[in-house]
């Protein structure tokens, strides 16, 4: 019983040239499980997501969710979604 | 993963069982099954080579011999697995983070229902064993039960390695 969360993990991380090392040093976890969590393969604890998000200084809604996101150039251009 | 609690112990076995040297050995789920199959095959091989010396009624020195020789690419076989599930088992609770203390878990909930099984299947043998020949059952109750223990001892370890994942690909300009 499992609901997928999808999250923005990765592109967050190569925008601020964060490494998998550097990040998961810095959040107290093993550098597969940020690999896992962006391959969408392990979801999160709360704690983890809100340490992450911390540590990018960012709401923890902008990196993880419940829906899909929408492509960032959508976002940004303000396209409808279909 | 608490590293604030960790002893220089924890630090030692973390780093040692996170060294990338290994890794062409368990980059693949193939060559993961491939060695978690060596690994059993040398086990099995092990446990039989014990169960005829404790059989034999002379001591079968070429028996002793041949145990210590599979031993060494046994012990290979072992810090392989090991390495290709990051101490998953080796390492304190204290050393994992929280996906790696909920994969021990599921880890040991596996083994543990996979060695329900077998230790019904050697009481049965065992049970038909001893209603066929009287003395069978004492002959072979004791290698039965060391084999018996040497897999509950293992399973966990050959569990773990067939359920590692591959490692995630980095991006090469992060990476460094």
């Amino acid at each position: 019983m499992s609901e997928q969360v999808h999250n923005r993990l990765a592109m967050v991380r190569a925008e601020r040239k964060v490494s998998r090392q550097s990040l998961a040093e810095a959040v107290g976890a093993h550098y597969q499980t940020i690999g896992y969590i962006e391959r969408g393969q392990y979801n999160p604890s709360l704690d983890l997501a809100l340490k992450i998000a911390k540590h990018f200084e960012l709401p923890v809604e902008a990196l993880f969710s419940l829906e899909p996101f929408r492509p960032l150039t959508d976002e940004v251009y303000g396209r409808k979604q279909p | 993963m608490t590293t604030t609690r960790m002893t220089g112990y924890d630090r030692s076995m973390l780093k040692l069982m996170n060294d990338p040297a290994g890794r062409p050995l368990y980059a693949t789920a193939a060559r993961r099954r491939v060695v978690v199959a060596v690994h059993v095959a040398l086990t099995v091989a092990m446990e039989a080579l014990v169960a005829y010396i404790y059989l034999a009624n002379a001591e079968p020195l070429w028996a002793i011999i041949a145990t210590a020789v599979l031993l060494l690419p046994w012990m290979v076989a072992t810090g392989v697995i090991n390495g290709a599930t990051r101490g998953l088992l080796e390492l304190r609770e204290r050393a994992l983070d929280e996906r790696q203390s909920a994969e021990r878990r599921r880890v040991l909930a596996v083994s543990h229902r996979a060695m329900t099984l077998l230790l019904a299947s050697a009481v049965a043998g065992l049970l038909i064993v001893g209603g066929i020949g009287g003395d069978a059952l004492r002959a072979y109750v004791a290698p039965v039960l060391i084999a018996v223990l040497v897999t509950h001892w293992l399973m966990p370890l050959w569990v773990a390695g067939r359920m590692a994942q591959d490692e995630p690909v980095e991006d090469e300009a992060l990476a460094g």
